[in-house]
């Protein structure tokens, strides 16, 4: 096990750490080469800007593809999909429901698309079983009634929050990796054709950290072509496409339901625990900041969806939220949604640089593969001849890891049954005992945990009332757990709600209205959140650095 | 008491939108908790109201099914009555009661209801129709013969084309019957035309409490047909609260055809009283003896509404004097139930039932009255007990016994809820 002396602190004061390999990026590629490199016994330190799967790790349908998705447009990641799909759901039961999935086609989509998905899938070696339209509203009571065509194939639902969370946790364990959220990288330091040090900025406390590495892996999902040009690479070249979803308040189906048609916008839909998820749109961006939901884009994704389970129309939205996706540039690709979802290593040896690489693009079902083919890079770049254990090592299932499940925390306090253990956030019932396991044992902690660090480590502020209630009360409790001090809390907690609202302003209509009117009265009227002054609250509304965590 | 799985489950989400009114459902739900506030069983099993409708939203229709809190709710809809969405719990907790196997609902809830079914009298304590008939004409015998004023007295039985049907609280003929008789008094003093029945005289309905609908529905149906039989135009509810709830719901619930109209007694001691017929009046209430009134659940926020609540304020303060009236807070459609309703007190739950009743005991320790008047058997039993219980100096009385009192009526032997203050001043 290696054992790095983690921080030295510099005659002038400035921190450093070291490691043998930092990894920039912590979306669940990042998180994957962590706990891959771990395993290896290859110590590393993971970082983030913000937070885990604050990109579009994070901002995804949550759906484990069979690859019956890309049978059409690109036969090698439905393959690919299908291999990893089948292993994940063998090695990371927890983080994965097997929902099974539909492929449905509606009035006016094209019938010898539809008829040749089977023979596609085959080639493929997808399973697709044929439903009788019967069968499939049978299984799906919401399925409109102008379904023509239907078939069902192992689509499964996969949470990517409790994926990236057990693999820090695990490499955490394994051999003493680092994780630490909110550091940002402002440049590097090189030397003889290598980076010797990332040197950068921990944006919560506006403070200086330089991090050593032997080796650094740019996994930073969208922002790679950004660190491979801090890095002087130019090799990596992405186009931005942005996609918005909707959270609905109820789970609209079992099964994942995809539109059996050349992909477009609105045609899937994945059921989450107790909700579903509705998109995406593509839309094509230049710039990767302030990327919001849009009404239009909101709409759009429910009148598609709506084709398909009609009762999308009218159902009750949580909120919507948006992501770029890192598509590799190729050329002559017109069409964002043709351009391949594969994924690329750049070893970056025609750059000048030796110990640096770039992975980037694929999909959330192609993590684990992407992690393996950069760490086996790492690895031998540092002369480690150790084989990748991620195909065949199941994934830990940590106790501080689980409470992004839905089910998780309301089963664990009833079957506490402790009067004294008090829910903080009734919406999805997790209990001030579930926080205090969170603040204690989850990835990423740090001393001072911000309430959306919380939130992205639980269920907490995802039901309807979106923060306006277990915000205060979770707040409350940390000030009367002393964990916040003077205006801290409210910061963090006008921080929290600025992100909810951010997810709620494009679905609110009828009666979540008067719940907004509620929320600002409490709020505003009460706590008086938005007169408050607070200079680190400040600067982060100046640095609008990406998008909501879901 | 939790029953053993497997037991059938309820899938409450899909539930819900069948039974729930549209825009009525949990999708509205804001999670604010003015229910859990508001609700005098929340905390008790760990439960609420919002734990109720969240868990129905995380689909822990197992928990929810068997969760023994069903039982401690009392059905009393505050919850739905404070709602900024109007969601109405009660209607999901109704139906998990239903789905309890007979044998593990609570017992004394079940046992009533099958006591109701045993005869044609329809009574929770199976008191059959000519026991029924026996005590009526007993207790009319005493009284003429001991109370020279009312030795005309009558109660009549089975009287065909009679305007009011009276029903009646089992309690009395079977447990207290000199308590029967105020009653008559005052309907022979405004020479109401009006009528007993042997059948389906009975006013509880521990069916409805039990979730059991088609028990529900017989009982009701034999009142229906027993009012219907004797050709009377209006089925007066004496003072009982879930007597009338039972019977005004399970009419429009079930679709039976009832040829009469469904009244309260309170409405009507409040109309005889503005006609002049009761003229009653405080000034026996030399003392300034304070007095407030509870309003049930059952016939004010779950029927009535506030009309009701001011009925009974405009009868109390007629016969204790408006300075002598503290209302308790909150009150009217707001109030607070006792913890006697949905068949609590026949649940077996004593300790349950007196945590649901600390609330009401403090709030009536607050309005420092001597006595609590209110037109419901339940909450009459229910607020004596938590009473004792917290060592509370109140009383609890019949609307029927204070006008009687009023009018300078009230028998020897009819004096059995009065406090030593009101005996004296009696004496």
């Amino acid at each position: 096990m290696s054992s790095f002396p983690l921080h030295n602190a510099t005659r002038s004061g400035e921190a450093i750490l070291e490691t043998e390999v930092l990894i920039i990026g912590g979306g669940v590629t990042g998180a994957g080469i962590m706990r891959d490199l771990a395993l290896r016994g290859i110590h590393c330190i993971l970082i983030d800007r913000r937070d885990l799967c604050a990109g579009a790790s994070g901002g995804n349908h949550g759906l484990l593809h069979s690859g019956g998705r890309y049978v059409f447009t690109d036969p090698h990641s439905a393959s690919e999909c299908r291999r990893e799909g089948e292993l994940l759901k063998r090695l990371a039961p927890q983080c994965i429901e097997e929902t099974g999935g539909m492929f449905v086609a509606v009035d006016g989509d094209n019938p010898e698309f539809a008829e040749q998905f089977p023979e596609l899938c085959r080639r493929a070696e997808i399973s697709c079983e044929a439903l009788t339209v019967t069968e499939a509203r049978n299984l799906e009571p919401l399925l409109s009634d102008k379904v023509f065509k239907a078939y069902r194939v192992p689509d499964a639902a996969v949470d990517p929050f409790h994926l990236a969370l057990e693999h820090v946790n695990h490499a955490q364990a394994l051999n003493g990796s680092v994780y630490r959220p909110h550091m940002e990288v402002l440049r590097f330091e090189k030397a003889g054709g290598e980076i010797r040090a990332a040197i950068c900025r921990d944006n919560r406390t506006r403070t200086s950290i330089t991090i050593r590495a032997r080796q650094v892996v740019n996994a930073s999902g969208a922002w790679a072509m950004n660190i491979a040009r801090l890095a002087g690479c130019t090799d990596v070249r992405l186009l931005y496409s942005k996609g918005t979803l909707l959270i609905s308040h109820d789970r609209m189906a079992h099964h994942v339901i995809n539109r059996l048609r050349p992909p477009g916008d609105g045609d899937i839909l994945v059921p989450g625990g107790t909700v579903s998820l509705l998109g995406t749109t593509s839309t094509r961006v230049d710039d990767l900041e302030m990327v919001v939901p849009t009404v239009e884009e909101v709409d759009r994704n429910i009148r598609e969806g709506a084709a398909m389970i009609p009762a999308l129309a009218a159902a009750r939205y949580i909120r919507a939220f948006s992501r770029v996706r890192p598509l590799l540039q190729t050329a002559g690709t017109a069409e964002d949604r043709a351009a391949t979802r594969g994924y690329a290593l750049f070893d970056h040896a025609t750059q000048g640089v030796t110990n640096f690489c770039t992975i980037t693009g694929g999909k959330l079902t192609t993590f684990r593969l992407m992690a393996e083919k950069a760490s086996d890079l790492v690895a031998a770049r540092l002369g480690n001849e150790q084989a990748c254990e991620t195909s065949s090592l199941p994934l830990p299932d940590g106790a501080a890891s689980r409470w992004t499940d839905p089910g998780a925390s309301p089963k664990y306090w009833y079957q506490a049954n402790k009067p004294d253990d008090m829910i903080l956030c009734e919406c999805e019932m997790v209990p001030q005992s579930a926080i205090d396991q969170i603040i204690a044992g989850a990835p990423g902690i740090a001393e001072e945990m911000t309430l959306e660090a919380i939130a992205l480590r639980s269920r907490v502020g995802k039901g309807p009332c979106q923060g306006s209630f277990c915000g205060i009360r979770i707040c409350s409790y940390l000030y009367d757990q002393g964990h916040y001090r003077d205006a801290i809390g409210l910061a963090h907690l006008r921080e929290f709600l600025d992100e909810r609202f951010k997810g709620q302003r494009t679905v609110i209509w009828g009666q979540q209205a008067a719940q907004l009117e509620l929320a600002e009265a409490l709020h505003c009227g009460l706590l008086g959140l938005d007169t408050l002054e607070d200079g680190r609250s400040m600067a982060r509304i100046n640095d609008p650095a990406g998008d909501a965590h879901e | 008491m939790k029953p053993e799985l497997p037991m059938a489950t309820i899938n409450f989400k899909q539930a819900a939108l069948e039974l729930l009114p549209k825009g009525a459902n949990f999708e509205a739900c804001l999670s604010c908790g003015l229910c859990s506030s508001g609700c005098p069983a929340a905390g008790i099993e760990n439960m609420d109201p919002r734990k109720f409708i969240r868990m129905a939203m995380l689909d822990m229709n197992t928990e929810l099914s068997t969760t023994p809190w069903v039982w401690c709710c009392t059905l009393c809809r505050r919850c739905q009555h404070i709602c900024p969405m109007s969601i109405d719990v009660s209607a999901l907790v109704f139906l998990a009661r239903g789905n309890w196997p007979e044998d593990k609902k609570p017992s004394g809830i079940v046992r009533s209801c099958q006591l109701a079914r045993s005869n044609d009298s329809t009574s929770a304590m199976g008191m059959p129709p000519s026991d029924f008939t026996f005590i009526v004409g007993d207790v009319l015998e005493e009284v003429r013969a001991m109370q020279p004023a009312f030795k005309h007295l009558q109660a009549p039985m089975d009287k065909h084309g009679a305007h009011f049907f009276v029903n009646q609280n089992s309690r009395e003929p079977m447990s207290e019957p000199e308590e029967l008789a105020p009653l008559w008094k005052i309907l022979d003093l405004v020479g109401a035309d009006w009528t007993y029945s042997s059948k389906g005289w009975a006013a509880e309905n521990f069916c409805m409490f039990s979730g059991n609908e088609e028990a529900w529905r017989e009982v009701v149906k034999t009142r229906v047909d027993a009012v219907n039989e004797l050709g009377c135009q209006v089925w007066l509810n004496t003072e009982c609260g879930h007597s009338y709830y039972t019977m005004w719901q399970g009419i429009k619930r079930f679709g039976l055809e009832a040829h009469f109209r469904l009244e309260s007694l309170i409405t009507y001691y409040a109309k005889w009283i503005r006609e002049g017929k009761l003229p009653v009046n405080a000034d026996w209430n030399t003392k300034g003896i304070k007095f407030t009134v509870q309003d049930p659940c059952m016939i004010v926020r779950k029927a009535y509404g506030d009309a009701m609540a001011e009925e009974m304020r405009f009868v109390v303060k007629t016969l204790v004097g408006e300075e002598n009236f503290i209302d308790m807070q909150p009150n009217r459609s707001a109030n607070y139930c006792c913890g006697g309703g949905g068949g609590f007190l026949q649940a077996g739950m004593t300790e349950h039932r007196r945590t649901y009743g600390k609330r009401k005991f403090d709030q009536i320790a607050v309005t420092g009255a001597a006595y609590v008047l209110t037109p419901c058997h339940n909450c009459h039993s229910q607020m004596i007990d938590i009473g004792r219980c917290y060592g509370g100096h109140y009383q609890v009385i019949h609307f029927w016994t204070l006008i009687c009192l009023s009018l300078g009526i009230l028998g020897k032997n009819e004096r059995m809820y009065l406090g030593p203050e009101l005996r004296a001043l009696l004496a």
